[in-house]
């Protein structure tokens, strides 16, 4: 304690003397000082800050929300900050252990249990009534809930489906969206001439490839007994991996990287790519990026094996959690209850064509065509392996980097070999 | 280093020796000798055109880049000469959320932290080159050692650090590291400097009434004048870089972040726009560049020079 | 010395003023370095004896566990693969400077004036261009698409480099970086041996040459030599510099793919920042930095005996 102490008045008597230099001026009583606007005086002015994630919303429908939440909570100002998902766990981690976090956080639905593990999250269990929690979506509630404590409340829902350019299938002469592997494998390869990509996919684009692998029967990795073993190297995960380098193979999307990097939607958006595999709210961010397309997107489900059944896809969401550390967690509660509440759960359905976090919100779905294609492969949902250390098989890049090495090198299996090792190890690890 | 510091100060008082031992050469030899040696200089100068183009090669790429035409950087063959040079990728560029801004703090955390570092190391560099003191060994070796650490490993105490003292998502701490960062450096190359201007000097001066502070400005601080700019100029370069820590203790206030932090995410900003981004990093060398051309020849002879001697 | 030849008789107070300069000339420097570095990696150290993840980091209250993350990481096959590569990325690396550096100031020494003002000045753009900006210009260069790099393989006959994807091989991306770092290193040791070739007197080499010696021999037996010290200093500082070599390498692959490139502050940063394991991270930063002390304790005790000689 008294080194921290030393080191303490170290550090700010150099800051001071920096001050003198004309740099900002750290403020350095604010340490022990008292928290402007905390619990008791819900109505003293506040600043509060919510992340969320990129490409979650647009613009517009985020400015929409702090107008109005201005307007009803005089005093309060919204500073709404848009992360980054390249490196996001560190970051969410820096922010939960600060003294000062940001008060409310979107996070991934299956990432909320590695962050309560923490402690840094606030148990939000005697909220549950308030925000009308009988009724959530259980694929977002579950993930949320750790031992019966409830740290993430639900936000919304949302699952992959094709985006197609209606312009491009018209010159291609497709008529009809396609509703099997077979079907679509045939109009991406007539989409695909010229200087048009019949479809852009990103060679790390995993969720994609595992919805290929549940549909053929297979998984990421299963759990035998107490062990984790990889199952990428079982037939079925082949299968589905040869199924996405035909698919990859009929455009210009790079081998070596995932979707994000370039954001697939600036390079949909230049008008000369005809499928994309996305939330079907990208297409309110490719229309922004590039307005002649407004009204010439289409949407489909990802096509499965059989035309009765649409393609496996993975269940994503998010969920809201306030950090211990926030200096107005009673301010950052009533921010919660306005995002998961019914006004901006509808706003956010009809603008970005998500499933709202209250199954009888669902109605509100009806009537768009990106909504349906995503309730008809919703139906054929499927989650990540369940284990604390899956975190970790995604940090380290393994599927990803597989997934390269197998649309570029001749021996896929021996490399599915060696990451299915990588990930058992990594999933068999005592944390 | 002693064997070289114990050398008169030859490269920067004659930056051309070998050019005149080559110009005695020629004009000792005969005619046809010396035709015969231009022949022989052929190959050495086709090996000095290839590094010059090995080493301008990517900034001069880069350049291109950024003046050309989405259109043409789109086409399937290169074009090596921006042939309808364009100035759309700098406003893309500038334009961006917030680029004026970072810009602005990079240049004040720079700033701050060379200037601390100077101010800091000059004594210090003093002490080193001019005084016998008990324990001067051991800060020496203190400062080769600091030139070894590890900074991205110190990310999570420094982290805790900059928590536990109120100094998290504050440009002051990001000033306090890059001083640090700096310093070691900063010092060893002062003392080269410093240990080639003869003592004798500000002795002579003191004869003549000075007193310590005033020979010491008038003298030598003129003579170290290069040191200081070359010095400033490497510590600069090193701030001006660094993301780690600007990436990791800046996590609220995102008003606050630097440049190299918003260059990292170039792909999320300008997606497969290659010219805006290279724009932005021509933007983003600018002011080294600048630094380089206002400091010139005599700092870049300096820099090395006092190398040399460090 | 100045200090002493100039002191008259003067009182008592005054002369244990004049004994106390030096020390608080260096207090600032070393106040400085207590609290911004020492500090800092005492508590990195110490974090290397404790279990510490995320919770530790948010609740504070970390347990000791003596020695089990050293345990742990000396245990782990990975580590061992990543200290080998290490000493592989480094000596591949200093031994490529060192080599082209030596290479580049012989032939500037032997260049006329106007011709060696133009590579100098091609050095120092080189040297003067942020890492950053550098990264990202040879992910450009590269691009498996429209990079300039295929382009130029392809219309030189080797038909194969169309779209060749650099980055997703490992030997490839290895090759790159090691491109990337020599090609921003080179300048600043080659101009600094330059400056050291200059101080050598001309006579030395002519004397050599009358003797009949090759310009080989003569590098070998005169220049080199004489140049030794300044040798080693660069060759250190180029290991230094080398093996902590962080941003360059996070930034184009992130020691991917498949680890290829991971080095030591590389793996560190991974373990600590994605895993959220930082007593490991801790623990193996702590070892990086035995490691390099290690390798450079040669260098270290001749720079003490000379600081010995200069005192």
């Amino acid at each position: 304690m008294r080194y921290r102490l030393l080191a303490a008045t170290g550090v700010l008597a150099l800051a001071a003397g920096l001050t003198a230099c004309g740099s900002s001026s750290p403020s350095t009583g604010s340490s022990g000082g008292a928290d402007p606007g905390t619990a008791g005086s819900g109505t003293a002015p506040a600043k509060l800050t919510v992340w969320v994630m990129r490409d979650s919303f647009s613009d517009a429908l985020l400015d929409r929300f702090a107008a109005g939440y201005r307007k009803d909570h005089p005093g309060v100002t919204l500073d709404i900050q848009i992360q980054e998902w390249d490196g996001i766990g560190q970051k969410v981690t820096s922010g939960l252990a600060s003294n000062d976090a940001p008060d409310v956080i979107e996070v991934g639905n299956t990432q909320v249990a590695e962050y309560a593990a923490s402690g840094g999250v606030r148990d939000l269990t005697d909220k549950i009534a308030d925000l009308g929690g009988a009724d959530w979506l259980p694929g977002l509630a579950e993930p949320g809930k750790i031992d019966g404590h409830q740290y993430g409340i639900p936000w919304y829902a949302a699952n992959r489906v094709v985006i197609y350019n209606k312009d491009l299938f018209a010159k291609a002469g497709i008529a009809a969206p396609p509703r099997t592997r077979d079907e679509w494998i045939t109009a991406t390869g007539r989409l695909d001439k010229g200087g048009d990509q019949g479809i852009y996919l990103a060679g790390q684009n995993w969720y994609t490839l595992a919805g290929f692998i549940w549909d053929e029967g297979g998984d990421l990795a299963v759990k035998e007994g107490d062990t984790w073993k990889g199952a990428l190297d079982t037939p079925q995960a082949l299968a589905g991996m040869d199924f996405y380098k035909k698919l990859q193979a009929l455009g210009d999307g790079p081998k070596d990287s995932d979707e994000a990097n370039p954001p697939q939607i600036d390079v949909f958006a230049k008008g000369d790519v005809a499928q994309l595999i996305a939330t079907p709210g990208a297409a309110v961010a490719i229309e922004k990026a590039n307005p002649k397309l407004a009204g010439r997107l289409g949407f489909f489900p990802i096509p499965g094996k059989t035309a009765d059944r649409p393609g496996a896809v993975f269940t994503g969401g998010s969920d809201l959690i306030i950090p211990e550390a926030s200096r107005n967690p009673e301010a950052a509660y009533e921010v919660v209850k306005a995002l998961a509440g019914e006004k901006f759960q509808l706003d956010m359905a009809k603008e970005m064509s998500y499933v709202p976090n209250r199954v009888s919100l669902g109605s509100a779905l009806s009537g768009s065509e990106g909504t349906a294609a995503m309730a008809a492969g919703a139906a054929n949902g499927h989650a990540t392996p369940n284990s604390p250390n899956w975190a970790a098989v995604e940090a380290k890049n393994v599927i990803k980097e597989f997934m390269t090495k197998a649309l570029t090198s001749g021996d896929p299996a021996a490399e599915a070999r060696a990451a299915s090792q990588t990930i058992a190890t990594i999933l068999n690890t005592k944390s | 280093m002693t064997v070289l510091g114990s050398r008169p100060a030859a490269t920067a008082a004659h930056p051309a020796a070998p050019g005149d031992r080559a110009v005695r050469a020629v004009r000792a030899v005969p005619r046809a000798r010396r035709a015969r040696r231009r022949v022989r200089r052929v190959p050495l100068n086709l090996a000095a055109l290839a590094v010059l183009a090995v080493s301008v090669f990517p900034v001069y790429w880069m350049a291109v880049t950024a003046f050309t035409p989405t259109r043409d950087i789109q086409s399937t063959t290169p074009s090596f000469w921006p042939a309808h040079p364009t100035l759309a990728h700098f406003a893309t560029a500038v334009g961006a959320d917030g680029f004026g801004l970072f810009w602005r703090n990079s240049l004040l955390v720079t700033l701050s932290a060379v200037l601390l570092s100077l101010v800091v190391a000059l004594p210090a560099a003093c002490a080193v080159a001019r005084m016998r003191w008990r324990g001067r060994r051991g800060f020496v070796l203190m400062v080769f050692i600091a030139q070894m650490a590890p900074w991205e490993a110190l990310l999570i105490s420094m982290f805790i650090i900059a928590r536990d003292t109120g100094l998290l998502d504050k440009l002051a701490m990001l000033t306090l590291i890059y001083f640090m960062t700096t310093l070691p450096f900063t010092i060893v190359t002062l003392r080269g400097f410093l240990a080639a201007i003869p003592g004798e000097l500000e002795e002579a001066a003191m004869m003549d009434g000075a007193s310590r502070a005033g020979a010491f400005r008038r003298v030598v601080l003129p003579l170290l004048a290069p040191g200081l700019m070359s010095t400033s100029l490497f510590g600069f370069i090193t701030a001006w870089n660094e993301f780690a820590f600007a990436n990791a203790l800046i996590i609220k206030n995102q008003d606050d972040r630097t440049l190299p932090v918003w260059l990292s995410s170039f792909g999320n900003i300008f997606g497969t726009d290659w010219g805006a981004t290279m724009a932005a990093a021509s933007l983003f060398m600018l002011p080294v560049l600048l630094i380089f051309l206002v400091l010139q020849r005599r700092v870049v002879s300096g820099a090395f020079a006092g190398a040399v001697k460090g | 010395m100045s200090l002493t030849s100039v002191t008259q008789p003067v009182p008592a107070a005054a002369r244990r003023l004049a004994r106390a300069w030096p020390y608080i000339l260096v207090a600032p420097a070393v106040a400085g370095t207590c609290f911004l570095l020492l500090y800092p990696l005492l508590r990195s150290v110490v974090i290397s004896f404790q279990h510490f993840r995320t919770g530790e980091l948010i609740r504070g209250g970390a347990a000791f566990v003596g020695l089990e993350n050293y345990r742990q990481v000396l245990g782990d096959a990975e580590f061992w693969t990543v200290v080998r590569r290490t000493f592989v990325w480094t000596a591949v690396n200093v031994a490529l400077i060192m080599l082209i550096s030596t290479l580049v100031a012989l032939m500037i020494a032997r260049l006329g004036p106007r011709m060696r003002l133009a590579v100098m000045s091609g050095l120092v753009l080189t040297w003067a261009t942020p890492v950053l900006a550098a990264t990202t210009i040879f992910q450009w260069m590269f691009q498996s698409r429209l990079g300039v790099v295929n382009w130029l393989l392809v219309r030189v006959g080797l038909d194969g480099f169309q779209g060749h994807t650099w980055f997703a091989d490992g030997t490839s991306t290895f090759a790159i970086l090691v491109m990337l770092v020599v090609w921003q290193s080179v300048p600043f040791a080659a101009i600094t041996l330059y400056a050291g070739l200059t101080t050598i007197p001309a006579e030395l080499d002519e004397a050599a040459r009358i003797d009949g010696a090759g310009p080989f021999q003569v590098f070998r037996d005169v220049t080199f030599p004489i140049l030794r010290p300044l040798f080693g200093l660069i060759t250190s500082l180029e290991v230094i510099w080398v093996f902590k070599c962080f941003a360059q390498i996070w930034a184009i692959s992130g020691g991917g793919p498949d680890g290829a490139t991971t080095t030591l502050p590389i793996y560190a940063f991974q373990i600590a920042q994605s895993l959220h394991k930082y007593d490991l991270g801790s623990a193996i930063s702590t070892l990086t930095v035995l490691i390099l002390i290690v390798a450079l304790i040669a260098h270290m005790r001749r720079m003490l005996r000379h600081e010995g000689e200069v005192a």
